[in-house]
């Protein structure tokens, strides 16, 4: 149970600095390049532990992520509890994949929650959004593995802490 | 492993249960997604739990702030003074221009008690700065600095120093988010400056094109015209600069004839903005304006965010 407790804490902690630069201002022009963090934060959590992140954790966390960035209240949660059922259904396979073929289902997944917003702005009457919209998934599969090393290294280290 | 339904224990209902749990949460965020957008209780929920997230705003704003002012230090001397000189013959030119508005408007005054027309009151404007803070590129929102505790009131009009921007949304105790006239729920009434047309213009999504539904094919509107704000609603004062017309497509056979015009204010990239009080209390700002054209009665529901 402690164990469990430790491992929440990692999450959230780790959720929050994926808000933060979310939230941080960027140029204009890399903007629309600003990789889904809490999507890649929460993947991580997914493939790496078993039944700690349920969809309960990732629609709340969705719902605090519409209050902070002032997007359609839901909208967030629809999308991170879509991406969560994707990962734990199809956990055991992504797991072993080679790190490429990892990646790409992370590029699968990011692609496939761009269409679920693509989907709620068309329900909106918003139009269609320019190509640069397509960038972030990219970029998201790009920073995946060096995203997997870190958390990787922080889980050990706090690991570590714990054990001492 | 005695956690939950997601265990060992139930790895066989396991799978359903998460399928049916899915269905649960989404149609959830789709129910709340729908009275967002419809407007039922959710905003209302909304600003209130806002106040409780300000403390982050604040915490991701101090680093950018911080370097805001580190690169302010390290300025050279001869960057200010060029600036300086630029702005002071910036000062100068607009000055002259506003000597000349001087008699006009004293002109104007002066006309208008003859005709014992409605009373041109002065408006006082309040400098507010964006803040750092990055939302939703989707959701046509930008931060400023100013709160309740300087006396931003829901509705007020923001403009920069090109033209209209937007109208204040959420007002919290040090920022308030301001709805951008590019939104598509938002509608702005508006009139040409030429012709003196009065319209509606509404958001598309994009910062750099509005549109105006509902003008008659043949009026009087031509490529290059000036929209300003008219005034009616009582939200906008009237006169403030909002697009230039670009687009014009008079289709055979059409009422109205399809009209585009591009913000004069940097919907995108300003930083510094004015915030308009009206001295006094104007009506009620909910209800339109007694004084609405006819092809506007609909629509001009006072730059209020509808739909």
């Amino acid at each position: 149970m402690n164990l469990r407790r430790d491992r929440l804490s990692m999450v959230l902690v780790t959720l929050a600095v994926a808000m933060l630069l979310t939230l941080i201002p960027l140029p204009a022009f890399v903007d629309p390049l600003r990789p889904y963090w809490v999507a890649l934060v929460l993947i991580y959590w997914c493939l790496e532990t078993q039944g700690l992140i349920s969809l309960g954790l990732a629609f709340v966390v969705g719902l605090a992520l519409d209050l902070l960035t002032g997007s359609l209240f839901g909208q967030h949660a629809l999308s991170l509890v879509v991406l969560v059922y994707l990962v734990t259904r199809f956990r055991a396979r992504i797991r072993f994949f080679p790190p490429w073929q990892q990646a790409l289902s992370v590029l699968a997944l990011l692609v496939n929650d761009r269409i679920i917003l693509l989907w709620i702005m068309s329900l909106r009457g918003e139009p269609l959004p320019a190509i640069d919209f397509w960038a972030a998934p990219v970029v998201g599969t790009a920073i995946w593995p060096w995203l997997f090393l870190i958390l990787d290294r922080y889980r050990g280290v706090m690991r570590q802490r714990s054990v001492t | 492993m005695v956690t939950g339904g997601s265990g060992a224990g139930t790895k066989f209902f396991g799978s359903t249960a998460q399928t049916a749990r899915l269905m649960l949460y989404g149609l959830m965020a789709i129910v709340l997604m729908a009275m967002d957008h419809r407007g039922n209780y959710v905003p209302q929920v909304r600003s209130l739990a806002q106040h409780a997230v300000e403390p982050i705003y604040h915490v991701v704003e101090w680093p950018v702030e911080a370097l805001h002012n580190l690169v302010a230090q390290f300025q050279s001397r001869r960057a200010l003074r060029a600036e300086n000189e630029r702005l002071t013959r910036q000062l100068l030119a607009q000055q002259g221009g506003l000597q000349r508005l001087q008699t006009l408007e004293e002109e104007n005054r002066r006309l208008r008690a003859l005709f014992d027309g409605a009373r041109n009151q002065p408006y006082e404007y309040r400098f507010a700065e964006l803040v750092g803070v990055a939302l939703d590129p989707f959701s046509h929102q930008v931060m400023i600095d100013r709160g309740s505790g300087d006396g931003v009131q829901r509705g007020q009009a923001v403009i920069d120093g090109h033209g209209v921007m937007g109208q204040v949304e959420d007002v919290q105790r040090h920022f308030s988010s301001v709805r951008l006239i590019s939104d598509p729920s938002h509608a702005l009434p508006v009139q040409i400056n030429r012709s003196g047309l009065r319209t509606v213009a509404f958001g598309m999504g994009e910062t750099d094109r509005l549109i105006l539904p509902n003008v008659p094919r043949e009026a009087d509107v031509r490529q290059g015209d000036l929209v300003v704000t008219s005034g009616l609603g009582h939200r906008f004062p009237s006169g403030y600069p909002v697009a230039i017309v670009t687009v014009i497509d008079r289709e055979e056979g059409r009422t109205f004839a399809r009209v585009e015009a591009t913000p004069l204010a940097a919907l995108d990239r300003g930083r510094e903005v004015l915030l308009i009080s009206l001295p006094e209390d104007v009506g009620e700002p909910e209800e339109p304006g007694p004084a609405e054209s006819p092809e506007v009665s609909a629509e001009a529901a006072a730059g209020e965010v509808q739909e």
